[in-house]
């Protein structure tokens, strides 16, 4: 694959896009561990209050489920802007464009890496223990990498044409953070509409990591089944789209 | 190693650029639509249309290897749209460009640079999009820093620079990525007298151990010394190729002043 030739480039973007990321807030890094930290508090002090909730350790549930949203909206806005925000490297030198979308999708995934070790502790002090399916969460981490890489290239190219989809973008976000199960249990949704609600590869991934680390089960194979199918619709129409519209993108940036 | 002989070999033998037939339109719609607000707007409104501008239209040239080419011509006619297409910037709509050895396009110095990030940094960062290994930037760190006179700054963040240490920092850089195939884009007038003669000594250099230039420049008399071989472009299309006195003649008698006495650039503007 050529991307492999560009190891050393997609190397030195990504750890450019990690200090640069990092380096502009006093506290830097301890941000995006407390972010996700004080973002589980609040929702915890509104929605156990709301509705009588039996979900186990509420706690940790809500958590993973705001580790890996984060992950998704994160990624997905920054990564829309991968090309535009980069516009000398796309008018003024050739490097295959992908790499500069990439490279923004894979300095999320470390973020996100050292994001989840704010779980660490809280799920030994909380007594849930950790289980040895945590050797699984590397894996379900590159899964939902390549769901968010194949839908960022869609976005990222589109974006260069569209330059309000940034605003549409940031709707929807809004839409499936209450779309996917982050804040409520899943017994919440009418048993009849389970099936279509499981369709949302995202609610699987999340799934997933509740398994993993709450559960200490390993995800059901059907969970792996659509969450891989998704992967490869979106990377292959990821792929198609991306370099189709990137032929004019040193015109249209 | 083996790669590289490879590439010894096929540059002995080829062009080192083969331009065939290479035309190239712009869209440029009646109406510019940025956003899919506007585009369902202009659904109902029905002002779909865009016009196609030709930049570049039926150019065919070769290249040889080790040869100095220069492009003139009046702004508008096409020169850095072509600079682009060889530079696989831009895409071209007809025709086909083959480019043989490794080729650097100095389009722009400093391609990438970022303002937070450190004179080393930005190096190594700048070096990497150039095509330049971890290992070799290595070895030629040092050469890099001392070429900019800019060894003392090295940990400083780039933001602090001045325009001036931005742009030796970039040429230095870049004269590094030791191409075959040199494309230069009037970026040599940079930097101050001390720096700019440097760099002409550079190109000078490059042009003896026999790399091949492409060369766009308005200054006529730069293009005189530096390029064997010229090509003219007006609206788009070759109007004169060939030894580059008579080519620059051509252009001074297309732009209505045959002494050349006028400053050429300004004439262009004005034609």
């Amino acid at each position: 694959m050529y991307l492999w030739d560009y190891r050393e480039l997609i190397g030195n973007l990504v750890v450019s896009d990690l200090k640069i990321k990092y380096a502009n807030s006093v506290l830097g890094f301890a941000w995006s561990l407390l972010n996700p930290l004080m973002m589980m508090v609040i929702l915890y002090m509104v929605f156990s209050n709301i509705y009588k909730n039996n979900q186990q350790n509420f706690v940790i549930y809500l958590l993973i489920g705001i580790l890996s949203w984060r992950f998704f909206s994160m990624v997905t806005t920054s990564a829309l802007e991968s090309i535009v925000t980069k516009q000398s490297l796309v008018k003024k030198i050739y490097i295959p464009r992908d790499i500069l979308t990439l490279s923004v999708v894979i300095s999320g995934l470390i973020s996100s890496f050292l994001e989840f070790l704010v779980l660490l502790p809280l799920l030994v002090i909380l007594g849930v223990g950790i289980s040895s399916t945590i050797v699984i969460f590397p894996v379900v981490q590159i899964l939902f990498f390549l769901i968010i890489y194949g839908l960022s290239l869609i976005l990222a190219s589109l974006y260069v044409y569209f330059r309000d989809l940034n605003q549409i973008w940031q709707v929807a976000i809004q839409l499936g953070f209450f779309l996917c199960p982050i804040v409520y249990p899943l017994s919440y949704i009418p048993e009849k509409l389970q099936a279509y609600y499981m369709l949302n590869p995202v609610t699987r991934v999340i799934g997933m990591y509740r398994d993993i680390f709450l559960n200490g089960t390993i995800p059901g194979l059907s969970d792996f089944l659509v969450v891989l199918a998704f992967v490869a619709i979106l990377l292959i129409v990821g792929n198609l789209v991306f370099s189709k519209l990137s032929r004019r993108f040193a015109e249209e940036v | 190693m083996k790669l590289l002989l490879k590439e010894k070999v096929r540059q002995d033998c080829e062009d080192a650029i083969v331009v065939k037939n290479v035309s190239k339109y712009f869209k440029i719609p009646r109406e510019k639509k940025r956003t899919i607000y506007e585009n369902i707007l202009g659904l109902f409104q029905g002002n779909y249309g865009y016009e196609e501008f030709w930049a570049l239209k039926d150019i065919d040239f070769t290249v040889k290897h080790g040869e100095t080419f220069g492009v003139i011509g009046p702004n508008g006619s096409g020169k850095s749209t072509l600079l682009k297409i060889l530079a696989w910037v831009l895409y071209p709509e007809v025709g086909s460009v083959k480019i043989n050895g490794r080729l650097a396009p100095f389009l722009e110095l400093g391609v990438g640079f970022h303002p937070d990030l450190t004179a080393r940094e930005n190096v190594y960062l700048y070096g990497s999009i150039l095509g330049l290994t971890r290992k070799e930037l290595k070895t030629k760190y040092e050469e890099i820093m001392d070429f900019a006179e800019l060894k003392r700054f090295e940990n400083v963040k780039l933001r602090s620079f001045s325009s001036g240490m931005y742009v030796r920092l970039g040429f230095s850089t870049a004269i590094q990525a030791n191409p075959d195939i040199f494309l230069l884009d009037e970026v040599l007038a940079v930097g101050d007298e001390h720096f700019q003669k440097k760099c002409k000594d550079k190109i000078e250099e490059f042009k003896r151990s026999g790399r091949t230039i492409v060369f766009v420049s308005h200054d006529l008399e730069s293009v005189k010394k530096v390029c064997k071989k010229t090509m003219l472009l007006s609206g788009g299309r070759i109007v004169a190729m060939g030894e580059t006195g008579k080519v620059v003649d051509e252009y001074l008698r297309l732009v209505g002043d045959p002494a050349g006495k006028n400053d050429p650039g300004m004439k262009a503007i004005a034609h």
